[in-house]
């Protein structure tokens, strides 16, 4: 049974020693000589500091592809272009499945065809050398981004190879990514991530810690996605992470967008501890976009004049090109310029909106509710608590298609756009904020003359994308 | 009689929301679901038709490698003696490919049925109907609109 205890040395180092055999290029890590290259760089490339420091969200895109210089061409666009404040480096598919051999193949094929045969930047097969010669040709501080639930290897390498953040989780990068990975083998995998960042940190290096907010994105509760955030944190922080960014993902109502963040961040400082440094980052739209950019754009906007409001530490932009796949590095950059031009009119207002105490109210409220049913299945044990309730379904995600979660509960938005439950299944929350779930969804119904029903559900994931926030009936359809 | 129809995202695709949502308009519709979830080998396609003793076998696609994740699929079903009306649906084309070849390619493989990702759940509902000969009048539905 997995205990959220901190990872001995001869732990971390025997699991190291054993990684070491799976891919070739491990053996080039070498921890102390990998420390004393980080005290080497340069301040503006410290991730944890210039996030830390910042008096104005950052803005960071998500990018990334197989070979080197194009990477380097990429961010330097970004970076130059699109004025990205802080970069990332979105790693391919397959070494996401921990398919090295394959990736190694991709990789190849693209250096021989010029063609982008990875969806990403294969870090574990382009080794520490070529990751640092990353870090060193770019001018700002990159983040590996990326979807993997064993991430242990990947971490080891970026880590030697100058990288300062890294995102992901055990429950973040497992239950909305895959279907047959262990919960509580993947929250051993991230014990290993999370101590070794802890030891980084010991020595100095502050390695940044980001779990992913949005999950599946698509209509996420606030309060399902916070919990995760703190279970994230705290699992983090054990191993002795010191900086943590806690995610949250747009819904795209207003109101309810600005009590998540701000419930994120109070929570957040409440939960994990006092040592650690706690930062939010906000996650523009995450489920599907309007197939134009001129609408697209609006999307992006909205979320641009969310973080104006709310002020996360950092957001991470999307591109007019959402809708069909990976952007080009230009629709990538205007993502970014949109983002910068609503957040800078809009950041210096002083701007109150009429419900947002009362929302983060019930987001807290709900949140707390999870967290103590988490706890409770564990006798206290944050990780063994997880996984229980994710068992038992007393915690599950939306659409999450892992075997470990549920996957039972189904989201719908209430009369004023705002994400609500509306299939519970066995989801432990308390039954007077259920009720209140069930009231706001009920009022929508009457609006719309319909019953409550998964008809909602799936008008609802398709608005955004057809020019609406709420899937209300159409015209024309009965 | 109750139809019992197989339901999976085929290959290491792990998009989960259409598949949910196919799920629920089905059972609405009256169907009996065996919903096997993203990330369906052929074989589990294959196991699940014959265990359910099923009859139609609903397969999604939206991470642009339906081609090669389906080659052999339909080799599989007539090996195992399974003669049952095969759907396809999601976004099955890589690129800018044009719809009608891509429909084409995937008739030529086997399958009944092919949809693209803005098809309307309902309308797998009535070609279903259609296909094993179900009377219409009998189940009351709404049109769900959604992409599959």
């Amino acid at each position: 049974m997995v205990r959220n205890v901190r990872l001995s040395t001869e732990e971390l180092e025997a699991i190291a020693d054993d990684l070491r055999d799976n891919w070739p290029t491990a053996e080039a890590v070498d921890f102390r000589e990998a420390v004393s290259y980080h005290e080497d760089l340069p301040d503006e490339k410290r991730f944890a500091e210039v996030l830390e420091s910042a008096d104005r969200p950052l803005l960071q895109p998500r990018a990334g592809v197989p070979r080197l210089d194009d990477q380097v061409e990429l961010l330097t666009h970004l970076h130059e272009d699109g004025g990205a404040d802080l970069l990332p480096t979105t790693i391919d598919s397959y070494t996401r499945d921990n398919e090295y051999e394959k990736a190694q193949e991709g990789l190849e094929k693209a250096r021989e065809t010029n063609d982008d045969t990875l969806n990403g930047f294969p870090a574990v097969n382009h080794g520490v050398d070529r990751c640092r010669e990353l870090i060193e040709r770019v001018d700002a501080p990159i983040e590996v981004r990326h979807g993997t639930p064993d991430a242990r290897l990947l971490a080891m390498i970026t880590f030697a190879g100058g990288f300062q953040s890294f995102e992901g989780g055990p429950v973040s990068y497992n239950i909305p990514y895959t279907k047959r990975h262990d919960l509580e083998e993947t929250i051993e995998h991230w014990q290993f991530v999370d101590r070794l960042a802890g030891l980084y940190t010991e020595f100095g290096v502050r390695i940044n810690r980001e779990p992913f907010g949005p999950l599946t994105g698509t209509l996420v509760p606030p309060s399902i996605a916070i919990a995760v955030m703190l279970v994230e944190g705290l699992l983090a922080a054990e191993q002795g992470v010191r900086s943590i960014t806690l995610g949250y993902g747009q819904v795209g109502n207003l109101v309810q967008d600005v009590a998540a963040l701000r419930a994120l961040r109070s929570l957040g400082e409440e939960y994990l501890p006092d040592e650690v440094a706690v930062t939010t980052v906000f996650h523009e739209w995450m489920g599907g976009f309007p197939p134009d950019e001129a609408r697209a754009n609006g999307v992006i906007g909205l979320g641009g004049a969310t973080a104006a409001v709310a002020k996360p530490d950092k957001v991470i932009t999307k591109s007019p090109q959402e809708f069909q796949g990976v952007p080009t590095m230009e629709a990538n950059a205007a993502g970014l310029r949109t983002t910068r031009q609503v957040i800078d009119m809009m950041r210096e207002q002083h701007i109150s909106l009429d419900g947002v105490d009362e929302e983060q109210q019930f987001v807290e409220r709900s949140t707390r509710s999870l967290m103590d049913t988490i706890f409770a299945c564990g006798d206290g044990d944050v990780a063994n608590g997880v996984v229980e309730a994710f068992a038992t379904g007393k915690l599950d995600v939306p659409f999450a298609p892992s075997d470990s979660a549920a996957g039972a509960v189904l989201p719908a938005r209430d009369d004023d756009g705002r994400v609500r439950i509306l299939e519970f299944a066995d989801l432990a929350l308390d039954d007077d904020l259920k009720e209140v779930h069930t009231a706001r969804l009920d009022e929508r119904a009457e609006t719309e003359g319909r019953k409550r029903s998964f008809r909602m559900v799936a008008d609802d994931v398709d608005a955004i994308s057809d020019g609406r926030l709420i899937g209300r009936p159409q015209e024309g359809q009965s | 009689m109750t139809e019992t129809v197989i339901l999976g995202v085929i290959g290491s695709d792990a998009h989960v929301v259409g598949v949910t949502i196919l799920e629920q308009a089905l059972s609405a519709a009256g169907f009996d679901v065996k919903n096997l979830g993203v990330q369906t080998s052929q074989e589990e396609f294959v196991a699940a038709a014959r265990t359910h003793d099923a009859d139609a076998v609903l397969v999604s696609s939206l991470y642009g490698h339906a081609a090669q994740d389906c080659e052999g699929f339909h080799e599989r079903f007539a090996e195992a003696g399974l003669d049952v009306p095969t759907y396809i649906g999601g976004n099955l084309s890589v690129g800018q490919d044009d719809w009608s070849e891509t429909r084409t390619y995937f008739e030529n493989l086997g399958f009944s049925r092919v949809f693209d990702s803005e098809t309307d759940p309902e309308e797998a509902v009535e070609a279903l109907r259609h296909d094993l000969d179900i009377d219409q009048t009998e189940a009351e539905t709404e049109p769900a609109r959604v992409r599959t």
